[in-house]
């Protein structure tokens, strides 16, 4: 495919109950990204939000973000899933040729909402959700246990990912001051609160408040608005069957469909040697190990083996991923802007060494129904 | 929201939405007020789904109503479990007065796994491979909840 750049990007600092509302949020961080690229509001040719109805508490959501939104008299359109969906659509915008700089934002308030409870909603209303035994966590104990079961992988290696994540969110001042936990230990993990057994509380990617936002601009454009801009080569995204009862747990089909999709439009064709780094949308600790597997960049049954710290072998989530905080609808666009600023060379205090390709995902659904992957690559 | 809160929506307009459960799973019901389980099956792959459903997604197949069905009996496998101790359906506040065993099931003779709790079993006790059987409402209703859960053989 074309590579397609991005050109600006901004994300608020993450807050489990921030002191300012929804759509000052949004235009702080729409505002900000306009402004990192040195551009004015009416640079943008088409706007793309993803936020969700249920979590903004009214139907058509959108409607009320239109002038925070960088959305008043432009091309405007909404995308209800992942932030990193919305920027497939930006990007399906800009390859169309009629675009020259697509912005995407996306986030919510957590704060405002029961989220987990809210999850019982994407159940089957005519067999699950009468009963209701299925909701997202119970979904990921479900598949954390079939993980351990099938590898005979121990507690303790997944609590370490989620160790490893809270440590390097601490590095990273952006991050969800909860999840910033630098002398964290695995026994913390394992003591703290079980969600679902064997899903404890710190092994979950928090929901929080938080918005981001980022550009894209054609590689011409691209390269008029900034020296150093990170380009878009590759992009997969994949889903599988609803019911969890259909699903082998243990592993993510989907995401390894999405990875081969994704690789072979950047014409990559060894993952564990070409990929520099990875920024996961990791929901759950086990879902880092489940994801590093389905895209080869280690062998399976071995996620838990891979030295994956900010100086190890294939850096993930460097940043603290989205167990340093998880903003719904955000989540994903903030995984690919922090794989962006590694490939720049502008994460701050947790920078991986000479990042040059990196992997970024989003996902939706329950244990990642449906996972998309980006490659980002950096330097001109 | 804590100080700052400044509006909370409850309720002040009721707009409860009734589904249609469409004709397979209107079928499927109808067997539960007979304390019955069917599944229906691929004619390609063979796989039997629990519960029915008119496409098969893998093989791309049309499942028709008229056959296809299979008779299931009331006994299954534990694949899988999770313990919590919330309200899956209020997990922010209300807490279950005990952890609930919650299972996936695979019922014998089917290929896919249903999501029920497991009833007057231990914690200790819980393992996979289990044999269990389905623990019916003494005045089954037509509806999932006509399914107590399940209790070991």
């Amino acid at each position: 495919m074309d590579k397609v750049g991005i050109v600006g990007f901004y994300q608020v600092k993450l807050y489990s109950d921030a002191n300012y509302g929804r759509y000052e949020m949004i235009f702080e961080a729409v505002r900000g990204a306009i402004d990192s690229a040195g551009l004015k509001k009416k640079d943008i040719t088409t706007a793309i939000s993803c936020t969700n109805d249920y979590y903004d508490g009214r139907t058509i959501s959108n409607c009320y973000t239109v002038e925070v939104g960088g959305g008043y008299m432009a091309d405007e359109s909404k995308v209800e899933m992942d932030g990193a969906h919305a920027v497939l659509y930006g990007l399906m915008r800009i390859l169309s040729g009629n675009h020259k700089l697509s912005l995407v934002w996306g986030g919510s308030m957590a704060s405002c909402f029961p989220y987990h409870a809210a999850r019982l909603y994407e159940t089957d209303p005519t067999w699950e959700r009468p009963v209701a035994y299925v909701n997202d966590i119970t979904a990921a104990g479900f598949q954390m246990r079939a993980y351990l079961e099938k590898y005979g992988v121990s507690i303790e290696d997944i609590a370490k990912i989620a160790v490893k994540n809270r440590k390097n969110a601490s590095r990273n001042p952006l991050a969800l001051q909860e999840a910033q936990n630098a002398n964290i230990t695995v026994k913390d993990v394992l003591d703290s609160e079980i969600y679902a057994d064997p899903v404890t509380e710190l092994m979950v990617a928090q929901p929080c408040d938080g918005v981001a936002a980022l550009l894209l601009a054609p590689e011409k454009q691209a390269l008029k608005i900034t020296d150093n801009p990170v380009w878009i080569t590759g992009v997969g995204y994949n889903q599988e069957t609803y019911y969890l009862g259909d699903r082998d747990l243990t592993k993510s089909m989907s995401m390894e469909l999405a990875g081969k999709m994704a690789f072979d439009a950047a014409g990559i064709k060894d993952p564990k040697k070409e990929i520099d780094l990875a920024e996961f949308f990791e929901a759950y600790a086990h879902e880092e190990v489940i994801f590093s597997e389905a895209l080869g960049l280690v062998d399976m049954g071995e996620g838990t083996n891979l030295n994956s710290e900010i100086d190890g072998d294939i850096p993930i989530n460097p940043s603290g991923g989205a167990i340093g905080g998880n903003p719904p609808c955000g989540t994903g666009l903030i995984r690919i802007i922090e794989a962006a600023k590694q490939l720049k060379g502008e994460a701050d205090g947790y920078q991986v060494k000479d990042a040059k390709k990196a992997i970024a995902s989003g996902q939706i659904g329950m244990c990642a129904q449906n996972n998309i992957v980006y490659i980002l690559e950096g330097g001109n | 929201m804590t100080e700052k809160l400044v509006v909370t929506n409850k309720g002040f307009v009721r707009a409860d939405f009734s589904f249609w459960v469409g004709l397979y799973m209107d079928k499927f019901y109808d067997s539960f007020e007979n304390k019955k389980i069917i599944g229906n099956k691929c004619s390609k792959c063979g796989k039997v789904f629990v519960p029915p459903r008119k496409k098969c997604g893998k093989c791309n197949e049309t499942i028709p109503l008229d056959n296809n069905w299979v008779n299931l009996p009331n006994t299954g496998t534990l694949l899988n479990y999770t313990i919590t101790h919330y309200k899956v359906s209020d997990r922010a506040a209300r807490k279950a007065k005990k952890p609930q065993i919650i299972g996936m099931v695979q019922i014998d003779g089917s290929d896919t796994a249903i999501v029920y709790r497991l009833l007057n079993i231990d914690i200790e006790n819980v393992k996979i491979g289990m044999k269990l059987k389905i623990e019916w409402e003494e005045k089954p209703k037509g509806n999932p909840a006509d399914i107590k859960g399940f209790v070991q053989v």
